[in-house]
């Protein structure tokens, strides 16, 4: 400040910090330049008052100017500077009535609503690729028993003794059927068959995959136009009220 | 039934609020002024009493409509001043505006705004929005 009393520089600092906080939505050059313009008001306005006390005087000064808020007004964005002022508030009561009606429920309902279907979109591929892993070990498991029938007899009759492998009464009849090697034949198949499809499941998934994040990039990228598209409102906003004109600082004669 | 001074007070103080732009305008017309010497005219010539911080929100609506120009000016007294002065465009309303306020000053004083156009009964009154 400019060779004030310690106490009027304070009380006075104090002020143009109030005047600092309400202008905290506009532009920092704005906001200084704003602050300049306070600050060289009450330096005149100080000197010129007749008061004897410094304390009485400054606070004269700052009386006279008014509370922060009243000297900002119409720096501040129109939002702001509109939301002290008187309403039509039958239309508000009606309007905040519809929301807690209308609004919120539909709100929860819609926020129930998204959980729910990302939850059974979670299910659906969770199920899938469970359903998918079964049939790929089904198959292994049928394969790798078909080739250890073949290749290591005594070693299926012991997981048979053991009761490893269990073949069911109907499935024995069927077998019954054919000679011992083609039954490992057929189990065999049977596995790789089963084995393919697991596998072809599998990579299906990936599309599943696809299309998933493209239903979710869909949806983010909806969700971050609109967040945009709101920004861009409010920074046009601030600029419709922050326009300054060109300030150059002139060194005067005088 | 007589008027109250409470309602006598709170009229003759919008009167001056309607026409503190104005008169804002009227004084920048002629010279640049600085907020604080710009209050001391209004309150020393146009006898307002007005609260000084007032003037700030009418010079930042002037300035965004582009109506006034600024320029800082060092002081060898203090801080630097923000001088303000009419632009074109400002000098250009001020002289429109000037002409609807002698319109209207000669209606509440029932006198002619011009006498080759005497004030004709019936005659509309249109207050523009701006």
């Amino acid at each position: 400040m400019n060779s004030y009393p310690e106490v009027v520089e304070r009380i006075a600092n104090d002020y143009l910090e109030r005047v600092k906080s309400q202008l905290r939505l506009v532009p920092i050059r704005e906001q200084n330049e704003f602050l300049a313009e306070i600050e060289s008001h009450l330096y005149e306005a100080y000197q010129e008052r007749p008061e004897e006390d410094d304390v009485a005087r400054i606070l004269a000064v700052l009386r006279n100017l008014g509370e922060p808020a009243e000297v900002v007004y119409d720096r501040l964005p129109r939002k702001m500077a509109r939301s002290g002022t008187a309403r039509n508030l039958p239309l508000y009561v009606v309007g905040g009535i519809l929301i807690a009606l209308f609004g919120i429920p539909l709100g929860f309902g819609g926020f129930g609503l998204l959980v729910g279907i990302l939850a059974a979109l979670a299910g659906m591929v969770v199920a899938f690729y469970a359903t998918a892993g079964s049939i790929v070990l089904v198959g292994a498991l049928f394969t790798l028993l078909g080739l250890t029938r073949t290749l290591l007899p005594q070693w299926f009759d012991r997981l048979v003794m053991l009761d490893f492998v269990h073949i069911s009464a109907p499935t024995a009849e069927f077998l019954d059927h054919f000679s011992r090697s083609e039954q490992n034949l057929l189990i065999i198949l049977f596995g790789l068959v089963w084995l393919a499809v697991g596998l072809g499941l599998l990579w299906l998934g990936r599309y599943l995959f696809r299309g998933l994040r493209f239903l979710f990039g869909l949806l983010f990228d909806r969700m971050r136009r609109l967040a945009q598209g709101f920004r861009a409102k409010l920074r046009q906003e601030n600029r419709d009220v922050s326009h300054v004109n060109q300030v150059s600082l002139v060194k005067s004669d005088k | 039934m007589e008027y109250s001074d409470e309602g006598r007070d709170r009229r003759i103080t919008q009167l001056r609020k309607g026409i503190l732009e104005l008169a804002v305008m009227g004084v920048l017309y002629h010279e640049r002024h600085y907020g604080y010497s710009l209050v001391g005219v209004l309150c020393e010539r146009g006898s307002i009493s007005l609260k000084e911080g007032t003037i700030y929100p009418i010079l930042a609506r002037l300035d965004r409509d582009g109506l006034v120009g600024s320029e800082w000016v060092e002081s060898n007294q203090g801080p630097p001043r923000k001088y303000y002065a009419l632009t074109a465009s400002g000098r250009q309303l001020f002289d429109e505006l000037s002409r609807e306020f002698d319109l209207l000053v000669s209606l509440v004083r029932r006198k002619p705004a011009a006498p080759e156009q005497p004030y004709q009964i019936g005659k509309k009154l249109v207050v523009r929005k701006r």
